[in-house]
């Protein structure tokens, strides 16, 4: 009974067609009742933030607002209307009143769809595609813009943004047939997402973040082009505590990579902490940085998510 | 420590180094691992990193489970060596325990006290008895002895499998080969301690048999001209002696191979055990049929019926035709008187004849035969009538004319137009009604041909209705292979006649087509047999040959004729138990393999050599054998056989033995001038062997290993 060590095998190509998603019908995933279930959560989402919405969103934009945001010194051309001459009568100095500019929130929706969200049971990506669509759907009720924006080591494809709840069944359609597959390449897919968008708004970021690159360029890539990143992080419980035992080789669905290795119950362990140091550091990155930040397995009802994503006001404001 | 194992070093050691080599070999070859899809690798990368700190004791651990199982493998090549503590017991005895399990044996005369038993179950207690009494270090062999000398066990010393073994074994139907036994013995035990042979038997051997022993030295002369006597007895193992010179004396060569055939007991104690009580036995030592050649339908029958006994005894003689009792007749028998009867002009009917003994009737009879094996006789007779054959032709004066000769069949004459308006009313003959058993076509091919069990022969077959696929004309053929072995072509030369033209047929092998003639590779002449009925089917037309001058044209029709009828004079249907059966298969060249069905059921395969089925009798009783297409193979044991059989053969074995039908027990055997004694009680002796606990040992450790695996203690 031969019991090789763990041994690296050479990088060989990706499994053609491996894990339940990339086989499984999308069309029955935004049914009838899925319907109903978003109803619910935006009739909630009103209730819990009742006086709070007005419908709109305001960007950081300063602009020809209503309501005052800040002081600046006059320059040569400003419009005199918007001097404090109030302020000029005790400081003797020319101040320009500035006023927050209303438009429309732009709600980026980032589904990642490598072929690691196609694992797990139910799929990883079903469950992001359901939460995804469930926020879009809150967000075209809230009268923002909302875009859908699937990728994997670049963008995959892009619904461009609209608003009004009755948008919501191309969300649904894009999703069906979005094409998924690919490696995790974070940083250079918002690479991508930001030099193709000027305009900026809440970049929520549905991943598995499993990025042999890191996750930390692709937040900060958000970050740093003024969008507002929204982590939301999805996995499997089997991901986090596999049921492994006995000589296996172990392939890495995106590359290929095969490793051969004799699963011990002290392994299994080693990896659990290894799994839940990884999300740590996610989490710990993302509280950092102010940027709001969600981890659910898909054994959590999808809806129940959204909810408490309600509750932490991380999504709505 | 000493080794008693069966097994020879050399074996063991070469299969212990085989065995380790591939353990070797199958730790280094990688073992084809399950494929598990995870989706970051990366995450199990940095687990494993952290583990290959331990490398090196996991490198030891693998080394140390190697050297686990090469030292498991180590101790079941002990094992195998049969290790013992200390020496063996200087008085422990090696046995071989000759049981006799020849017809003889089946005489219910086993114990005076106990109607019924017979000398085979009194055999097998005193076997047993004999292996209760063994010591601890003495060791058995229990060798059966028929017709053949079959080992049932090895040498050992559980007493408890060696009754096992005595218990299993039953008498059979053929006479004992005794020198073969004591040969095999002999062998068995060459270089064992204390060796010992014991024959359990009624010593109902012939004085030849009895005779085939060498006990001492051989004469000088007969040594220095055919060198060490061998230990292989019969069958012609004398002859592997060594050539004997051009000036040697005849008489010499004799002793000389006398010598060679006879079994070196030199060194052996062979001790004799005797069951059996009477003599008294009249049996049937010959029961054979024959047709005659001038009226297949009628046959004679010979019996030779024998008294064994030292008393006058009175029997009724019947023989049976099926069920029914054709001829009952009493003998009267005088001591040792045999009687020859023979029954002329017996008319056909059913095939199967059996010849039975009864006791006698009337005051002083005696009623108890306690051999009732040869009291019955069987014989099977090829069912045989006059044929009656349906002509389809256009007045053929060749074919009618050579028609004539043959005295067995009645002949009717058709012609096509006749035929093709009612065919279901022509093949009937209406003298009798019935079917017609044969129809010949000559130059006319019928789209509806008579039903089976119809036989069918054709000349010149033409057309879809061939009932061989033609594959084209072949002009001005010559014959250039026949199959002589078959009846149809026994005796027929046609090497030298002349066609104008013939078919080419296409023989279907699947369907148990024969080529009975070729023209290089064409069948011209093919012969099927179906299920009930024979086709043949010559490819020429009487009309545009010279065949009908020659002698051959009515042999062939004589041939086909008697070939439809089962009529065989080669076929011999009756034989004794005893020795190998060459039974031949009539017509059938291309089957590698019969199926056997002895009188108790029992199925077996046997092959078929020279066209001829191949087996041993060891039943006596109504035999069948079952050829099947070449092509299908036979089903997987326990499975029902729904093949078709291409045809069937019944075949008769008789005991046919005066050697075992004379039951008189010996009560000493003497073999080869010593009378033999009983054995005498086993001296006690130990033995302490180390295989049990070797064995212990390794499961202990395959535990061992096992639980560490699983446990992951060991990974």
């Amino acid at each position: 009974m031969p019991r090789p060590a763990a041994a690296a095998q050479p990088r060989r190509a990706p499994p053609a067609t491996s894990g339940a998603a990339r086989a499984a019908d999308r069309s029955g995933l935004f049914d009838e009742r899925f319907l109903r279930t978003l109803e619910h959560l935006h009739l909630v989402s009103r209730k819990m933030f009742a006086g709070n919405l007005r419908a709109e969103r305001r960007t950081r934009k300063v602009g020809s607002g209503i309501e005052f945001a800040d002081h600046r010194t006059y320059a040569r051309g400003d419009d005199f209307r918007y001097i404090d001459w109030n302020l000029y009568g005790r400081l003797d100095r020319l101040l320009l009143r500035l006023f927050e500019e209303e438009e429309d929130l732009h709600i980026y929706i980032l589904v990642d769809c490598s072929d690691s969200m196609a694992i797990g049971t139910p799929p990883k990506l079903h469950y992001a595609m359901k939460v995804g669509a469930a926020l879009s759907y809150v967000g075209l009720a809230n009268l923002d813009r909302v875009a859908i924006l699937p990728f994997s080591d670049r963008i995959l494809g892009r619904l461009p943004p609209a608003r009004g709840k009755n948008r919501i069944f191309r969300v649904f359609d894009f999703l069906r047939t979005v094409e998924i597959g690919g490696t995790t390449r974070v940083a250079d897919a918002m690479k991508t997402f930001v030099s193709q968008h000027k305009r900026r708004g809440l970049a929520v970021l549905i991943s598995d973040f499993y990025d042999p690159q890191g996750f930390e360029d692709g937040i900060n890539t958000l970050r740093y082009n003024k969008f507002e990143p929204f982590v939301l992080q999805v996995y499997d419980l089997k991901e986090a505590a596999p049921e492994l035992h006995g000589d296996l080789t172990l392939v890495d669905c995106e590359t290929g990579e095969a490793r051969e290795v004799t699963v011990s119950r002290a392994l299994l362990e080693a990896y659990t902490r290894e799994h839940e140091r990884y999300c740590k550091q996610l989490e710990d990155f993302c509280t950092a940085r102010a940027v709001p930040f969600f981890r659910t397995h898909t054994a959590i009802p999808f809806d129940e998510l959204v909810l408490q994503i309600f509750r932490s006001g991380g999504f709505l404001r | 420590m000493s080794f008693t194992g069966p097994i020879a070093a050399s074996t063991v050691l070469l299969t212990a180094a085989v065995a380790a080599a591939l353990t070797v070999v199958a730790y280094i070859i990688k073992m084809r691992r399950r494929r598990f899809e995870v989706p970051f690798s990366n995450l199990w990368q940095r687990v494993l990193e952290q583990r290959d700190a331990n490398a090196l004791w996991k490198q030891l651990k693998r080394w140390l489970s190697l050297l686990l199982l090469l030292f498991i493998l180590g101790l079941v090549a002990l094992a195998a060596f049969g290790p013992t503590l200390g020496d063996r017991d200087p008085r422990a005895r090696s046995v071989v325990i000759l049981l006799d399990a020849s017809a003889s044996m089946k005489a219910q005369d086993g114990d005076p006290a106990r109607k019924g038993l017979t000398r085979m179950e009194r055999a097998k207690e005193r076997a047993k008895a004999l292996i209760d009494a063994m010591g601890g270090g003495d060791l058995a062999m229990v060798v059966r002895v028929d017709g053949q000398a079959t080992p049932m066990s090895r040498f050992d010393g559980d007493k408890p499998m060696l009754r096992k073994v005595v218990d299993g074994i039953s008498a059979s139907d053929t006479p004992a080969d005794l020198p073969r036994a004591l040969a095999a013995a002999a062998d068995a035990l060459r270089g064992r301690q204390n060796p010992l042979v014991v024959i359990v038997s009624d010593g109902a051997y012939s004085e030849q048999a009895l005779g085939q022993v060498l006990w001492g030295e051989p004469p000088a002369e007969a040594a220095a001209d055919a060198g060490a006597p061998t230990t292989i007895g019969g069958d012609g193992a004398g002859s592997a002696g060594s050539p004997t010179t051009g000036g040697d004396a005849p008489a010499a060569d004799a002793v000389a191979s006398a010598d060679l055939a006879r079994v070196d007991l030199r060194g052996l104690d062979v001790r004799y055990l005797g069951v059996g009580t009477r003599a008294e036995n009249v049996g049937i030592v010959a029961f054979n049929v024959r047709r005659y050649i001038a009226n297949k339908a009628s046959y004679e029958v010979f019996i030779e019926v024998q008294n064994f006994g030292s008393e006058p005894a009175r029997r009724q003689l019947a023989l049976y035709n099926g069920e029914t009792a054709i001829e009952v007749k009493p003998l009267e028998l005088a001591p040792g008187q045999r009687v020859r009867e023979i029954y002329r002009e017996l008319p056909g009917g059913e095939s199967t004849l059996r010849a039975s003994l009864r006791p006698g009737e009337g005051p002083g009879a005696d009623t108890s035969d306690p051999f009732p094996l040869d009291d019955q006789a069987w014989a099977l007779l090829p069912a045989r009538k006059k044929q009656s054959v349906l002509l389809v032709t256009r007045d053929n004066l060749y074919l009618e004319g050579a028609m004539l000769v043959y005295d067995n069949i009645e002949v009717y004459k058709a012609t096509p137009a006749e035929y093709d308006a009612d065919p279901a009313r022509t093949i009937h003959n209406a003298d009798t009604g019935r079917p017609f058993d044969a129809v010949v076509f000559d130059d006319h091919t019928p789209a509806v041909t008579p039903p089976s069990p119809v036989h069918l022969l054709y000349f010149n077959p033409a057309g879809e209705h061939s009932p061989f696929a033609i594959r084209g004309p072949v002009p001005r053929p010559r014959v250039t292979e026949t199959a002589d072995e078959h009846p149809v072509m026994r005796w027929v030369q046609l090497s030298d006649v002349n066609f104008d033209t013939a078919s080419a047929f296409a023989a279907d092998r699947a369907r148990g087509d024969v080529v009975l003639a070729r023209y290089v590779r064409d069948g011209i002449a093919v012969a099927r047999r179906e299920a009930r009925r024979k086709i043949v089917a010559f490819g020429w037309s009487l009309a545009g040959t010279d065949l009908t001058l020659r002698v051959a044209f009515p042999l062939l029709l004589v041939n086909t004729l008697d070939w439809f009828a089962g009529d065989d004079a080669d076929l011999v249907t009756t034989y004794t138990t005893g020795q190998r059966f060459h039974i031949p298969l009539d017509g059938l060249l291309d089957v590698r393999e019969v199926t056997v069905v002895d009188p108790a059921g029992v199925t077996t395969p046997a092959p078929v050599v020279d066209s001829k089925a191949t087996f041993y009798g060891r039943r006596v009783g109504l035999h069948q054998i079952i050829a099947y297409p070449p092509d299908q193979p036979a089903p997987p044991a326990g499975a029902p056989d729904l093949r078709e059989p291409l045809a069937a053969f019944e075949l008769a074995a008789n005991l046919g033995s005066p050697t075992e039908s004379s039951i008189a027990p010996a009560q000493d055997l003497v073999l080869g001038g010593r009378t033999l004694a009983a054995p005498e009680s086993f001296p006690v002796s130990a033995r302490r062997e180390l295989w049990v606990y070797l064995v212990l040992a390794v499961l202990a450790l395959l535990a061992l290993e096992w639980v560490t695996y699983h446990r992951r203690i060991t990974v």
